[in-house]
């Protein structure tokens, strides 16, 4: 069965707060984290994701709400 | 009793925000201070990038000592990895926050193989598909709205009218 987890596929084992390019994709346009129904990423990596997120937000690299 | 601040070495990475008012060639040096106390506890280096000029998502706002505050639309962002004692690591964190001209930092605990895509995370990005697709990405256009013409009253009526016949 094909993989449908979009890390695993790429072979990324951590997830990087300063990739805030791969970050925005898993944003919705209210600049909130997509459900995993959405991403369908592992969950392991769907948290990795939400964390690399908030980092992103607090360094301001990533915004809290998208106008 | 036991302690639970073991003396180990553990992996961690700086993040930080120079203020934007620094000139671009005083960066280097405000960098450098950062470094000089990773270095001075005993820290070794393993991976770092210099700031470069970021357009901030959102507006930062410092309080000065005057009590007004200062805000900020722009800042250097860098980053430092390094491996250090988690007994000395605090100490790291409290003087690199001290810096007047750091306006944010972060610590995280990380791993020593490089985690950072950079500009492989373009490839990356290309050949991304979701489960579910959203219409509208953060970053993509407006949806332009298509000039509905106005319905008049006599068209409207006639509509009411034909729903209510339908019923």
């Amino acid at each position: 069965m094909k993989k449908q987890c979009y890390f695993s596929q790429h072979n990324i084992k951590f997830i990087d707060y300063k990739d805030t390019e791969i970050l925005r994709k898993f944003l919705n346009p209210h600049g909130r984290i997509l459900s995993r129904k959405r991403t369908g990423i592992a969950a392991k990596y769907q948290r990795q994701l939400a964390t690399a997120v908030k980092r992103a937000r607090f360094m301001g690299l990533l915004p809290f709400v998208a106008s | 009793m036991n302690d639970i601040h073991d003396d180990r070495l553990a992996v961690y990475e700086i993040g930080y925000l120079i203020i934007s008012s620094v000139p671009e060639d005083q960066v280097g040096a405000e960098t450098d201070k950062v470094k000089k106390i990773i270095v001075d506890s005993g820290a070794e280096v393993i991976a770092e990038e210099m700031p470069h000029r970021e357009h901030l998502a959102y507006t930062m706002r410092r309080k000065t000592v005057a009590g007004s505050y200062e805000k900020y639309e722009e800042a250097y962002f860098g980053w430092v990895k390094f491996e250090v004692s988690s007994l000395k690591v605090e100490a790291v964190k409290n003087a690199v926050s001290l810096i007047p001209t750091v306006l944010r930092m972060l610590l995280i605990t990380t791993v020593r193989e490089n985690t950072y895509l950079g500009k492989r995370a373009a490839e990356v990005v290309a050949n991304l598909t979701l489960k579910r697709p959203v219409i509208k990405g953060v970053d993509a256009a407006p949806i332009e709205k298509k000039d509905a013409a106005p319905a008049t009253i006599e068209e409207m009526d006639k509509s009411i009218d034909e729903m209510v016949k339908e019923v």
